[in-house]
């Protein structure tokens, strides 16, 4: 059988990256007072087909815990999860909403998704791959060589930045977000080059007040 | 007061770059005096200095995507600016992709970011890749390359991962060409361009291996040509004429410090060939 699996990986330590990132953002391009949060992430998105979901899962675990290619549990945290699987790993993704700034204000409770309306808090998981798939192949071969009994396919690889923003709507959140993402000049965009990267949102997370975790995670 | 930077080159020292003491090396061996600049300090200080370099390295650790955050920075403003009114610029490796990242080059939108200076693309291999090239000579008019002719071939050194040179807009590449723009290009060691590794060595567009912007005064250029200022940093097993005449001067100190093939880049600023349009 198949089932779809991913894999998110992120520093145990403080990532500089993401620090370097969120300081650019902020006191270069003017988004300061908007982006509240940031954390970054690499990020593996598969089909994984053996004879059971669990297996499957449990092999990909062996595997990926051995190879440092994926994680390096000196390092790293991790999470591995697939369709009605327990997760495996020690990266608890619903934790990672940390704000910065004054407390929420405005944030209707219960809210959640593209669409909501009010103001708020508003996490969006952008992830950012390369044009070229040959990485991605690349992967999926490294990974087909490893495994036993289970065949990986439809590899998906990038860094996943998750942003904060606050904003007065959601749809107000997306547009700051897009902005902060895609550099189209000197003064306007950062974390991707559209010329050979591009980028989805996949999860979209309002954040309620008093509450540092994410509700409904909305894939699009 | 007189500004200490007044008819000087000036290479900017962004936090992480590792080339700047040999390209200051390079500028004064054509007899230039050559101040290297941090980048925070005041930005005014580059107006009355002669020319600008990005040299190679690793600025802010490559973080996020080579280039970027120096592009960001406050010093580009001034660079953007002093660019715009005719001053000669080069990016050299890491500083090409902080002109590329920051809209400089190829310049046709100001500002605006049209190419990318993405991952290498070769042949059974991936990431870093350090090797000799040869560089054709364009018809251009960038003024750093106006010491070469029209076809001449220049090796020189590369040293990168991201080198390849890619649009997502056919008309930036159609400008370019139009404009004269395609500076240098990867060739063979008889000046063919062969699309393929390692002629090729990252996968660029049209072998693009140096871009001007339209004026001719600024010019990002992926290899390094301050590593290719002397004969004695030319290798022995080099093929063509370089090749030649370095293993002829084996042996005789005196002759190892003769030009190399790449000190003609920054020659061209003191013979008086520069200037833009």
């Amino acid at each position: 059988m198949k089932t779809r699996v991913e894999l998110w990986v992120r520093l145990k330590v403080i990532d500089l990256v993401t620090q370097t990132a969120r300081m650019t953002l902020a006191e270069k391009l003017n988004f300061a007072d908007t982006l509240r949060g940031m954390t970054h992430y690499w990020y593996w998105g598969m089909d994984a087909e053996g004879t059971d979901a669990k297996g499957a899962l449990d092999e990909i675990d062996r595997v990926i815990r051995l190879d440092g290619a994926f994680t390096n549990q000196n390092k790293h945290l991790y999470r591995l999860a697939g369709e009605r699987e327990p997760v495996r790993g020690d990266l608890a993704l619903e934790k990672d909403f940390a704000v910065s700034g004054p407390a929420v204000s405005g944030a209707a409770g219960g809210a959640s998704g593209p669409g909501a309306t009010g103001g708020g808090l508003f996490a969006f998981d952008c992830l950012v791959r390369e044009k070229r798939p040959d990485r991605e192949t690349g992967f999926a071969e490294r990974l087909n060589g490893r495994l036993r009994g289970v065949a990986v396919s439809n590899m998906k690889y990038g860094e996943v930045w998750r942003l904060i923003v606050s904003a007065p709507s959601s749809d107000a959140a997306l547009a700051d977000v897009e902005r902060m993402l895609v550099s189209r000049s000197r003064r306007e965009g950062l974390l991707l080059n559209p010329h050979y990267q591009l980028y989805e949102i996949i999860a979209t997370t309002r954040i309620e007040a008093g509450k540092s975790t994410g509700s409904a995670r909305t894939k699009e | 007061m007189k500004n200490p930077l007044k008819d000087t080159i000036v290479v900017i020292q962004f936090p992480g770059v590792n080339c700047e003491y040999e390209t200051a090396a390079a500028v004064r061996s054509i007899g230039l005096g050559v101040a290297i600049f941090r980048w925070n300090e005041a930005p005014s200080l580059l107006d009355d200095c002669t020319g600008i370099i990005i040299p190679g390295g690793f600025s802010y650790q490559d973080r996020i995507r080579a280039g970027v955050v120096a592009a960001k920075d406050r010093i580009m403003d001034k660079v953007a600016e002093l660019a715009r009114g005719g001053k000669p610029v080069l990016g050299i490796c890491n500083g090409a992709q902080v002109l590329v990242e920051s809209g400089l080059i190829p310049g046709i939108h100001w500002e605006k970011v049209d190419l990318a200076l993405a991952p290498n693309v070769m042949a059974d291999r991936e990431g870093y890749y350090c090797n000799w090239v040869h560089l054709k000579k364009e018809k251009s008019d960038c003024l750093w390359t106006k010491g070469f002719h029209d076809g001449e071939v220049i090796p020189v050194p590369i040293a990168h991962a991201e080198g390849r040179f890619v649009t997502e807009d056919a008309g930036v590449l159609a400008a370019m060409k139009k404009n004269d723009q395609i500076a240098l290009r990867y060739c063979d060691p008889a000046g063919a361009v062969i699309e393929s590794f390692p002629v090729n060595p990252n996968g660029s567009v049209e072998n693009i291996a140096g871009v001007s912007n339209r004026e001719g005064n600024v010019l990002a250029m992926m290899p390094h040509p301050e590593r290719a200022t002397w004969l004695r940093q030319v290798p022995e097993d080099l093929g063509g004429p370089w090749g030649r005449k370095r293993r002829g001067a084996a042996g005789e100190a005196a002759r190892m410090e003769d030009e190399g093939p790449g000190r003609r880049f920054f020659a061209a600023l003191r013979d008086g060939k520069g200037g833009a349009r």
